[in-house]
């Protein structure tokens, strides 16, 4: 009996000796994270396969989303002009606002159920989640850094090392893995708990005004703002009134197609009475100010939606009622979710 | 089982475990690039060229991408190579010469796309020679720059006569990835101990000339894919040159 105690010690000693060695101390493997998704969703677009979420490479994310150490001057970190409260919009500013006092020529889109969206801004300009950081990172107006100048950063902070080491591995921070890290957070910030949720999945019921709101909805507006994401993913010309100081052109200056002049993304309308002003530019401080622009609003130019062409009347007791609806699209547990929410960084 | 059997199990399985040693199949070839301007060594900084519309100009900057290498076989059947990217610059000596691994045998021509093929400008953030911080990757419109040629010229009416030529673009009519394959004046033979190398000298005038000349007068700024950007593509399709061969 004894002897099998040995041979069983040494046998296990063998197969400690063919371990791999990996220096003095193995890093351990991060913990796989499960990212939520809601039944009636349609399948992400985001692949999670190139890219697996975990522990370790969310909290890095959140990190690095709040960190103002990614702008130039250390002055703005993502978080800056996309604050939660605000579904990760701008709450009350136009448009995005930079390192130097600068201004962007665009309004700072919410953030949430980015692992639907195929292309991201305003003009779709941006074909991956992975490098859609990169954009506000390096822009002259926004954050305004060199990627490699914040790569040897990152490189150079021991703290940063060590979380990029168990996230994803021992090794160089490169710029990939900074992507990956912002991407693991960004695919976590879902939005899917709104009472129209609730009411969608037989645990609420709407009031009447509220249900008078869903009927108008349906009629009036769901074409372009499709459920359950509230967008349809597409680009159109609302027929919004140019803007001379702006001068944006739209989706057009992606495809240099004319077809596509002041043409911008349809937004979600998820959480949209928490996220003002509204329109790509800013324009509308006020939910009512847009129900009135669809009314009676609407500028005719060659690229004009069809659906809005004629304008989309709407009586003062129906906007009284679509208010109503769009404020069950808020999604408290979403803003107030404590996993998302600002980390003070102090080292 | 005996305990001394269980130890005898336990040996044979340590040594199933050790790597089986396969006779290698592969063998080296190098890819050589010598950048020029018409016949003449292109050197970045002070010297000042002509283009083909006899317009002077200077050159600080000049890079691109090599990708999707292929060798094609005596038979003129294709052997495509694991997909591999190369950013080839002229002011890192290291870059103008790649290293590359082939099965074993006879090849009479040379493929590769000049620029980076769409997959991978659509596949997120990706690293080592495609790494954005390379400069080569446009985030307000996602796409890598194929090609990317800087300097100035007196006839330029941009900033400082800045001449910028960042051609790109991967989709539809104005992609300006183009596809190139020349024929070696000699078979070369990858088998081992050998490492037969090509050399390509690269004229990077083609680019302002035939079939799309350029004036620097007219057109000193490219910096988004289009139809400028691709007609320059057309341009440098005919940049390459395979001036030596070494098979050895």
């Amino acid at each position: 009996m004894k002897q099998y105690v040995v041979y069983t010690c040494f046998v296990l000693a063998l197969f400690w000796a063919c371990r791999k060695s990996g220096g003095d101390a193995r890093p351990a493997t991060p913990t796989p994270y499960q990212v939520e998704l809601p039944a009636n969703f349609p399948a992400p677009v985001y692949d999670f396969a190139q890219n697996p979420t975990t522990v370790e490479g969310v909290a890095l994310g959140r990190r690095l989303f709040y960190d103002p150490r990614l702008s130039r001057d250390s002055s703005i970190s993502c978080g800056f002009c996309h604050q939660q409260f605000a579904a990760f919009a701008h709450f009350d500013h136009s448009l995005s606002h930079g390192i130097d006092n600068r201004n962007g020529i665009r309004s700072v889109p919410s953030l949430f159920n980015l692992i639907w969206q195929k292309d991201f801004m305003w003009d779709g300009g941006v074909n991956h989640l992975d490098v859609q950081p990169l954009t506000p990172i390096t822009d002259e107006s926004e954050m305004g850094e060199d990627l490699q100048r914040l790569i040897d950063r990152l490189n150079a902070d021991k703290k940063y090392r060590s979380l990029f080491d168990g996230a994803f591995g021992p090794g160089e921070i490169n710029s990939q893995k900074l992507f990956r890290a912002l991407s693991q957070f960004m695919v976590t910030m879902n939005s899917f708990n709104s009472k129209y949720d609730s009411v969608f999945n037989k645990k609420a019921q709407f009031t009447a005004d509220e249900a008078g709101g869903y009927a108008i909805f349906q009629a009036k507006c769901a074409a372009c703002h499709k459920e359950p994401l509230f967008t349809d993913g597409s680009f159109r010309n609302n027929g919004l009134p140019w803007n001379e100081f702006l001068n944006d052109a739209g989706r057009m200056r992606i495809t240099n197609s004319s077809d596509d002049l002041l043409k911008f993304r349809v937004p979600s309308l998820r959480n949209i009475i928490k996220s003002p002003p509204y329109m790509h530019d800013g324009r509308f401080y006020d939910i009512f100010k847009v129900f009135e622009h669809y009314s009676k609003g609407i500028e005719q130019t060659p690229t004009i939606d069809p659906i809005v062409k004629n304008g989309i009347p709407l009586s003062t007791e129906e906007q009284r009622q679509l208010y109503l609806f769009l404020t069950t699209l808020t999604d408290h547990t979403f803003i107030n979710n404590k996993a998302l929410s600002e980390i003070l960084i102090d080292n | 089982m005996k305990p001394c059997n269980l130890l005898f199990t336990c040996l044979v399985f340590c040594i199933a475990c050790k790597k089986d040693i396969i006779p290698k199949k592969e063998g080296n070839f190098r890819l050589n690039f010598d950048h020029k301007i018409g016949t003449a060594a292109l050197k970045l900084g002070a010297t000042v060229y002509k283009n083909p519309s006899a317009e002077d100009f200077t050159i600080s900057t000049f890079k691109y991408y090599i990708s999707n290498v292929y060798l094609v076989k005596m038979d003129n059947s294709v052997q495509a190579l694991p997909a591999s990217y190369h950013l080839v610059d002229e002011s890192k000596t290291d870059s103008k010469s790649i290293l590359l691994l082939a099965p074993q045998g006879e090849y009479r021509a040379i493929g590769f796309k000049l620029g980076v093929d769409s997959t991978r400008n659509v596949s997120g953030a990706q690293t080592d020679a495609l790494d954005p911080v390379l400069g080569m990757f446009w985030s307000w419109n996602s796409g890598y720059i194929m090609v990317k040629m800087e300097g100035a010229s007196p006839l330029s009416a941009a900033a400082n006569h800045m001449l910028t030529f960042h051609i790109g673009g991967f989709k539809g009519q104005y992609n300006a990835v183009q596809d190139i394959r020349i024929q070696t004046p000699i078979s070369i033979t990858v088998g081992p101990d050998r490492e037969p190398a090509v050399t390509f000298a690269v004229d990077a005038n083609a680019m302002f000339g035939q079939p799309n000349p350029v004036s620097f007068a007219t057109s000193a700024t490219i910096h988004a894919p289009g139809e400028a950007a691709w007609k320059i593509s057309e341009n440098y399709k005919n940049m390459f040159r395979i001036t030596n061969v070494t098979d050895l």
